[in-house]
């Protein structure tokens, strides 16, 4: 549900807070646990640990008429922890679909989350699809321009990213939260067995190094 | 008298304002020196004390055997200089070891599945990265390698599961020795614990829903709060039954765990959970909303409850009150039943 709430935003003026739930899905050592760190601490870790069931986060990203409170949930990817996925798309409203562009199996695994997706998330769910390790284009397998048209016969958001360097990372995010249903009446679908309860956010600073400054 | 003395030294020359723990792992961020350092004063005293203990039923080069002494000595601690011989020998490893000498190396020598090899050689760098002995030398991830191939390779349908690197890492820093870790790890994943770690994982999915059952009988306001904000069982405790705790809780505290667990079996999972959820009641019971809630779960895995070890392991037997075997196995028969009906419901639909 798209939560919302008034609070005070940086500059003094009311705004409205949205928060959406968001899950990223993908195989496992695409980059899923990095894309967040970077989005969520501006880190990177060169050897960032394994994921086991699932991890959770939060981050706020500021557009021009609304905060949007992302409620990030990043998953295993090893194929048998798949039976637990349901539960973290379940109710989502956003997802990004990681692939490692150095790596063609994890494109095609990518494309079959897009469709699981597609059958059984909220039908509203606004899904991204990121080619990660954009920094790594010397070994490329899976050309930018596939997974582009992959991505717009599908209606999916599409950006080459690297949690490495941050390139578009801030941006998917933020293309994502640009394209959430921001009002009630649509932002509505998918959640209603949640229970999700209004956030106030007073007192909570969208974390700087986003497009909050 | 030797014995004791190595032990009390190996605790009291470990600096307790070191950034690493004595196990090689960095203390979290916000770890709490002052309370650590409070703690460890009383500790210390306790692990001489039992370490006293401990040399005068090993003897040298003799190892234990499962009676009550021993069950209450291992309920206590099993002090680090004597854990790897006294795991071997309760659980059962070491009685398979010496039926099968040559087994582990064996497979070792055996030619191996390439995608298997691949999928485990990938988690290698990604396994303990902020444990100064995964991440100073190659040693480590070779003998981490090697485990969790050879485990693989004798056991086909578990083969390599995400979280055994965990289990198997934290086994090997422990004992020092890979093909005892090996063993460890056979005897935790074949004959401890439930099928936790098949494809289907469906023993894991069992048991997190045995662990649901006891909360809506043991601490029914819990049970209904966790319900009425929507969070989902298994994104709380996956983790906790995967990793046995390794990664979740101080390392000192993971190690006192698996003491009882290799003695007592995998009953000892949710003493841990259900004291873990029952100390910290009242907080979860404040949290307001969703986020609070999975929020507050991480806390509980951190805070001083935990860390002081010794108390917390007393606590797992008295906390959560009666917890019988025959419990679990009926809670256990139940879920397996219900998850059948649903399959069933399911692919008639
Ligand atoms: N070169 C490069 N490496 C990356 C990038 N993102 C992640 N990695 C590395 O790839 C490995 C797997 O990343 P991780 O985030 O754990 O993947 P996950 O399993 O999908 O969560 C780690 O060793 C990361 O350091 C990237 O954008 N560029
Ligand atoms: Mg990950």
């Amino acid at each position: 549900m798209a939560s919302r709430g008034t609070a005070q935003r940086p500059n003094g003026t009311q705004g409205k807070i949205c928060q959406f739930k968001l899950v990223l899905l993908g195989e496992s050592a695409v980059g899923k646990s990095s894309l967040v760190l970077r989005f969520v601490k501006g880190q990177f870790h060169e050897y960032q640990e394994s994921t086991i069931g699932a991890a959770f986060l939060t981050q706020t990203v500021c557009l021009e008429e609304t905060t949007v409170k992302f409620e990030i949930w990043d998953t295993a990817g090893q194929e048998r922890y798949h039976s637990l996925a349901p539960m973290y798309y379940r109710g989502a409203q956003a997802a990004i679909v990681v692939y490692d562009i150095t790596n063609q199996d994890t494109f095609t695994r990518a494309t079959t989350w897009v469709k699981e997706l597609q059958r059984q998330a909220s039908p509203s769910i606004v899904i991204a699809l990121a080619g990660n390790k954009a920094d790594l284009g010397n070994k490329r397998v899976v050309e930018y321009e596939e997974a582009q048209a992959y991505a717009e016969e599908n209606g999916l958001l599409f950006m080459e990213t690297s949690a490495k360097t941050a390139m578009n990372v801030n941006d998917i995010f933020l293309a994502i939260a640009k394209k959430l249903p921001k009002n009630e009446q649509t932002g509505n679908a998918g959640t209603s067995g949640q229970g999700r309860r209004l956030v106030e956010s007073e007192g909570q600073k969208p974390t700087s190094g986003n497009c909050c400054k | 008298m030797v014995q004791f003395w190595i032990v009390v030294c190996r605790h009291t020359s470990w600096p307790l304002h070191a950034l690493v723990d004595e196990y090689g792992f960095e203390r979290p961020e916000n770890f709490n020196y002052e309370t650590y350092e409070e703690f460890m004063s009383e500790y210390l005293k306790v692990l001489a004390k039992r370490a006293k203990k401990w040399s005068d039923i090993i003897g040298e080069g003799r190892s234990v055997r499962r009676n009550l002494t021993v069950k209450r000595y291992v309920r206590k601690g099993i002090p680090g200089v004597h854990r790897c011989s006294v795991w071997l020998s309760v659980s059962g490893a070491e009685e398979l070891k010496n039926k099968s000498p040559n087994l582990y190396q064996q497979l070792l020598n055996d030619q191996h599945d390439p995608q298997v090899a691949e999928n485990i050689r990938i988690d290698l760098p990604r396994t303990f990265p902020d444990n100064i002995f995964f991440n100073n030398t190659d040693l480590h991830q070779r003998q981490l390698y090697n485990i969790l191939l050879a485990f693989a390779h004798q056991n086909q349908e578990v083969g390599y599961c995400q979280g055994l690197n965990y289990i198997a890492g934290l086994l090997l820093l422990v004992t020092k020795n890979e093909e005892n870790a090996f063993w460890l790890l056979k005897v935790l994943i074949e004959n401890i614990l439930p099928e936790y770690y098949t494809p289907t994982m469906k023993g894991l999915l069992i048991d997190i829903d045995v662990l649901v059952e006891l909360v809506k009988l043991k601490m029914p306001d819990v049970f209904q709060h966790v319900e009425n904000l929507g969070l989902p069982w298994p994104v709380i405790t996956t983790k906790w039954f995967i990793c046995l705790f390794a990664e979740v809780l101080p390392t000192e505290t993971t190690l006192r765990i698996w003491d009882c667990l290799f003695y007592e079996g995998s009953k000892i999972v949710f003493r841990v959970a259900l004291t873990l959820i029952k100390r910290n009641k009242q907080n979860l019971l404040a949290c307001q909303d969703f986020t609070d809630l999975a929020e507050c779960f991480k806390e509980i895995t951190k805070d001083s409850i935990v860390v002081k070890c010794h108390e917390f392991m007393e606590s797992i037997f008295k906390v959560p009150g009666s917890l019988s075997n025959s419990t679990i196995l009926k809670l256990r028969q139940k879920v397996e039943q219900t998850h059948k009906e649903q399959k069933l419901a399911k692919t008639s639909r």
